[in-house]
């Protein structure tokens, strides 16, 4: 019967099957640790938060799939929440919808220039992310000139962003953020899974020099793969600020390293080539699940978030490793059994 | 002249300023299969890279249908019909065989119709004349079921000219069957398919036209019926062939150097059991896919066996890394020096060095440059290696002397066992000599000698005594003086199960 | 021999320039480059050549420096330990700690030394045993120490270490040098003796260069990634004591986002990210060409993030320079080929 799983689903749905299951464990057990933990209180913030960190780790995760890396997601969304909240504090009547159409357009422009560099350029994406997460970053700060975003000059539409829901039931609340990462998620699953352009982006992460052998155009999807993460860099930047209002020059630091630990979480492989966006969410939501769950745990400090956080990576991605190597051993063998097989039917029919 | 589909005229290609070409033409017909054949340096895989776009001639005309085209990259060349699949088959490990197949088929639309696309397939692997199973992920496939998805790639491009680089290289002999008949079902539809191999016999069998190649040039293209095995090997080498078959005398010893029994690695080859003397040269003979790498890297203990013993100077070892292996007198000269011999950018000192850093040691950990200068040039001397200095990068020099210096690394261990995995392959005829040469000089100073050869006429001419193996088996062993290309052949292929052991 | 051996010179000549010349010139770009920041430095100001300033300069970013030569090895090897700066951190906490438990400052000193050499022998566990690639581990580590670190010292600030203690950080020691530099400059001399000049050393070009082909020649590939990530532990945990010292305080976020400030460091020194190629000496020169550029920037009040985004876009520029025109002339034809087949 295991067995049997084990050869109809691919490893990438077993490992979104297995981190769901995860996610199901770790709920029911700090359920059992924490008093009143079933509440829709505890939906709505986590919902809430992981808006920002799946709608980047999405855009990482094209980027990842292409055997690349972007560093410097954190920098774009600094960047984008101080500028968009800098133009609806200058011209408060904006359109909602054009201030969002800016934080992506900023978000793609940044991501152009890192995809210039990797994609024709030829520069290893570690090299040009680094370079660019601290080049950014300085754009910022110079553009800011010491000064900060405040809530009190922002619209209110924006500040009322974050609470806004599409739909309740009861107290559960579909968040318009929470809706809009969901949809993030799933559009870009439906192009990666159905779209040829999309399957292109495993090819070239599979195998670089098969997909140049194969006629691909590996430099136009690299390009697009940095592009369209440096997007939704910008979309999540103005996620942020409408979560936060507040803007300072250290907004979205160190966004970099988590939004690629919820990708290496949600079994994305870091070599390129496998996993799903899918993955990369249910990361990130485990992520923030067990960061906002400890805050909660009587028995340990919150202090310990960070640590318990690091630690289940490690391990994670340590059993991850384990069980595919077993998987694949287990396969090959009952592929050579079959093979065995055949061959021995070959020779009887001959 | 118009029944070619793709003609070649006076292409010549130069490298910086050596030729890789020179003038030459050749003419595809379709429903052809035209062999080409020619050693290692012959041009071939220039050509090859012309044909399908890599490379753009320097100078000399590419005409498809009588129509005369640039070749702009691999993409253009599909496009007008012209593909290639190589030995080492380019396939995407994490999508699955159908997506393999239609990757990069854009007439298909932009959605992706996963059902059409796993019926249509099913329908060109039918084709082909094979089962595979389209769903499943292609990481999981052998080297010949991975051919398999790259000759159904370049079907679903509506393929006209199909090159075949070594495509039975790496295959068992089962495989290399259903490969020949892969290749005449395409000859059947109206493709030409071009078939490069170095099993000249395998050419004679498919191949209705040969071209045989030498030093960059065209030497002749004959009807299948005009040629002999012979006559082509003459072509190829400029000489006849019979003076590969020098043999010197024997070094054997009555010492018993290597001693396996019953070992067995699971997957990979089961119950081998030989000796090796001291100063005999001992060679295992097989077609690729006999497993016999395994064999040797089991007794170097990258890949331990599972049951079994290995018996060194009649003492039983139980090896399990190469470091280990490497103490207890054992050398193993990979036959992959780019992935697993040579540090490429590193130096010839530095590589010459690389098995034997601890001679050069101080008390402290420091290295003699000076002493590991002297070795490095000494063996630039004794094996003849062609390079300005030894501090230059090994990555720099041609395959042969990419493989001397190999050879220096390892003879600097001075082992009392020595295992070669293909010494000779993808080197020059001159470079060849000078290494049958160092082997013999191995064997006449004591060493026992294993060569791992897939070049019958090497194995003939060095071996005391010949180890045969078939995917995974040991099918017999034969006297050297005794044997022949053609009872070697028999008991590779698998044609004869009743071998009498020597 | 002699008219074959200069016949042969001529043949293979050019192949051989490739990349030996290309690692000089490489170096003596650094150094003209340095040269440059230099020059415009002291004419900027007059404070810049005093030996104040100079030592000053050195102890801003001391600790970042000391962990950069280790990680050049490292990344030499073919791996990256981006747990680095967390490893500072949770050093320094576990310092500040253990003194706040009462613990003999002296004595708390080999303690957080082998806390460091733990953390390092524990990303070594990971990479050489279980096969992961380095830089998912230390990305894991980067977050575990950290939190560690925040766990020990919470959302507190520990000061008042013993006076002898900060005066090791921030005086100095022989002369006008402080402990920190001294520490620097005898472990560059320590590593270019290793890396460059000792068995181990090779063995770490050659593993860098081709793994297979180091363990197919008898090199203990797991032996040397356990040394130098346990190797990098300690350095960083002495480099988190370094930095308790010099400032006199500790708090949870100790050396924060110091990892990518220390492989930009070494990249900018011309080591391949790939593995395999590089020296201390490049990485030497980078250091002194960053220091040196921060000064210079400094002097005329350009803010620390402005000076990181030119750091940033020097590391960029030095990776694109040498293949600008290769790489734009690809471009060129691919672009102007794909332009006459439509």
């Amino acid at each position: 019967m295991a067995a049997a799983v084990l050869d109809r689903f691919s490893p990438q749905a077993l490992r979104v099957l297995a981190l769901f299951v995860v996610l199901v464990l770790i709920v029911l057990f700090f359920g059992s640790q924490i008093d009143n933990y079933y509440s829709a209180r505890l939906f709505n913030r986590v919902s809430t938060s992981v808006a920002i960190m799946a709608i980047l780790a999405t855009g990482q995760a094209l980027v990842v799939l292409t055997r690349n890396i972007d560093l410097s997601v954190g920098s774009i969304v600094g960047f984008t929440a101080f500028a968009v909240g800098d133009v609806l504090s200058t011209y408060p009547g904006l359109h909602p919808l054009l201030a969002v159409a800016l934080a992506v357009a900023i978000g793609a422009g940044f991501g152009a220039f890192n995809g210039v560099l990797v994609a024709y350029a030829r520069i290893p994406a570690i090299i040009v992310t680094l370079g660019t997460l601290a080049l950014f970053r300085s754009l910022l700060v110079e553009y800011s000139d010491a000064k900060s975003i405040i809530t009190a000059n922002l619209p209110e539409w924006i500040l009322q962003l974050p609470r806004a829901n599409i739909v309740s039931f009861g107290d559960l609340d579909i968040r318009i953020t929470f809706f809009a990462a969901v949809i993030v998620v799933i559009t870009v699953h439906l192009a990666l899974t159905w779209l040829r352009t999309g399957r292109k982006f495993y090819a070239v992460g599979s195998n670089p020099e098969a997909a140049v052998m194969a006629g691909i155009n590996s430099t136009r999807i690299v390009f697009l793969a940095f592009v369209l993460c440096g997007a939704f860099a910008g979309l999540a930047g103005f996620f942020f600020l409408a979560r936060f209002g507040n803007i300072t020059v250290v907004a979205g630091l160190g966004f970099e390293l988590k939004s690629v630990a919820a990708v290496v979480v949600g079994g994305i492989n870091i070599f390129g080539g496998s996993g799903t966006v899918l993955g990369a969410l249910l990361g990130a939501i485990l992520v923030d699940l067990i960061d906002t769950s400890l805050v909660r745990w009587p028995l340990v400090s919150e202090f310990w978030r960070e640590a318990v956080l690091g630690f289940l990576i490690l391990g994670a991605v340590a059993i991850d490793a384990v069980l595919m190597r077993r998987l694949l051993a287990l396969r090959h063998a009952r592929m050579k059994d079959r093979r065995d097989k055949s061959v021995a039917q070959d020779g009887a029919t001959a | 002249m118009s029944d070619a589909i793709l003609e070649l005229l006076g292409i010549s290609k130069f490298f910086a300023m050596t030729a890789a070409l020179s003038d030459v033409s050749i003419a595809l017909r379709p429903g052809e299969i035209h062999g080409i054949v020619g050693e290692n340096g012959a041009g071939k895989s220039t050509l090859i890279k012309i044909m399908t776009g890599v490379h753009q001639p320097t100078s000399g005309q590419i005409r498809i249908d009588d129509v005369p085209v640039q070749l702009k990259g691999t993409r253009d060349a599909q496009e007008r019909g012209i593909a290639a699949i190589y030995q080492e088959p380019m396939v995407f490990p994490d999508l699955d065989v159908a997506e393999n197949i239609f990757i990069s088929h854009n007439k298909l639309g932009e959605v992706v119709r996963w059902r059409e696309m796993y019926a249509e397939a099913d329908r060109l692997i039918a084709r082909l004349g094979v089962s595979l199973e389209v769903d499943r992920a292609a990481s999981g496939l052998t080297l010949a079921g991975q051919q398999t998805v790259e000759i159904a790639r370049a079907l679903a491009l509506d393929v006209k000219v199909l090159i075949m680089d070594e495509p039975t290289a790496s295959l068992s002999a089962h495989e290399v069957d259903q490969l020949l008949r892969i290749a005449r079902a395409l000859k059947a539809e109206g493709v030409a398919v071009v078939y490069i191999s170095h099993r000249l016999e395998e050419v004679v069998e498919i191949a209705d036209r040969v071209t045989v190649l030498r030093d960059g040039q065209h030497v002749s293209t004959r009807d299948i019926g005009d040629v002999t095995t012979e006559r082509m090997i003459a072509e190829m080498v400029g000489r006849d062939a019979g003076e590969f078959f020098a043999r010197e005398k024997s070094h054997a010893t009555d010492k018993v150097a290597l001693s396996i029994e019953g070992l067995t690695v699971d997957g990979a080859f089961a119950d081998v059991t030989f000796d090796v003397h001291a100063g005999e040269v001992v060679c295992l003979a097989g077609l690729v896919g006999a497993r016999r790498t395994d064999v040797a890297l089991s007794i170097f203990g990258v890949v331990p066996a599972e049951s079994g013993t290995i018996a060194i100077n009649g003492k039983a070892v139980a090896i399990t890394n190469p470091k280990q292996a490497m103490e207890l007198g054992i050398a193993y000269v990979s036959e992959d020096r780019r992935k697993l011999g040579l540090a490429m950018p590193m130096s010839i000192v530095a590589n010459t060095t690389l098995a034997t850093l601890e001679q050069f040691l101080s008390r402290s950990g420091l290295v003699n440059r000076r002493r590991e200068r002297d070795v490095a040039e000494s063996f630039r001397r004794r094996l003849n290696i062609r390079t300005p200095n030894v501090n230059t990068s090994v990555g720099t020099l041609s395959g042969g002397n990419q493989q001397k210096v190999m050879l220096s690394k390892w003879l600097n261990a001075e082992p009392s066992i020595m295992i070669f995995d293909e010494p000779t392959r993808g080197i020059d005829v001159g470079a060849k000599a000078e290494v049958h040469e160092i082997i013999h000089e191995l064997a006449a100073s004591g060493v026992a000698v294993l060569v791992i050869s897939s070049d019958l006429p090497e194995v003939l001419s060095l071996a005391d005594r010949i180890i045969v193996m078939r995917e995974g088996r040991q099918m017999g062993i034969y006297d050297g003086a005794e044997a022949t290309q053609e009872n070697v052949m028999q008991l590779a292929t698998g044609q004869e199960l009743t071998a009498e052991p020597a | 021999m002699s008219v074959d051996a200069s016949d042969l010179l001529a043949k293979s000549a050019p192949g051989r320039s490739s990349w030996t010349a290309a690692l000089i010139s490489w170096e003596g770009l650094l150094l003209a480059v340095l040269i440059a920041i230099i020059a415009v430095n002291a004419n900027l100001s007059d404070a810049y050549l005093t030996v104040t300033n100079q030592i000053n300069l050195f102890q801003l970013s001391i600790e970042k420096i000391i962990v950069a030569l280790i990680m050049t090895l490292i990344i030499i090897n073919g791996e990256i330990d981006l747990s680095v700066a967390s490893m500072m951190g949770l050093a320094a906490c576990a310092f500040g700690w253990l003194f706040q438990a009462g613990f003999p400052t002296v004595a708390a000193i080999p303690v957080v030394l082998l806390v460091g050499a733990a953390g390092g022998y524990l990303n070594a566990f990971f990479i050489t045993r279980m096969g992961l690639p380095s830089l998912v581990v230390t990305l894991a580590t980067l977050i575990g120490f950290r939190g560690l670190a925040r766990v020990l010292v919470e959302d507190r600030g520990i000061t008042d270490f013993p006076a002898w203690f900060d005066n090791l950080g921030q005086q100095g020691l022989v002369g006008p040098l402080p402990l920190a530099m001294i520490i620097f400059v005898v472990l560059l001399a320590f590593f270019i003796v290793v890396l460059h000049f000792s068995g181990f050393g090779r063995q770490v070009f050659v593993i860098g260069n081709n793994k297979d082909v180091a363990a197919y020649s008898g090199v203990d590939v797991a032996r040397v990634k356990a040394i130098l990530f346990t190797a990098s532990g300690l350095i960083s945990a002495l480099a988190g004591l370094l930095y308790a010292a010099r400032v006199g305080a500790v708090r949870g976020d100790v050396a924060l986002g110091f990892e990518l400030d220390i492989i930009t460091i070494v990249l900018l020194g011309g080591i391949s990210i790939f593995g395999g190629r590089g020296s201390l000496y490049g990485a030497l020169l980078s250091i002194l060409i960053v220091l040196n550029l921060r000064n210079g920037m400094a002097l005329v009040n350009v803010t620390g993030h402005i000076q990181t985004g030119v750091v940033g876009i020097l590391l960029i520029v030095s990776v694109l320079a040498p293949n600008m025109r290769e790489s734009l002339g690809a471009a060129w034809s691919n672009w102007r080929g794909r332009r006459g087949s439509r």
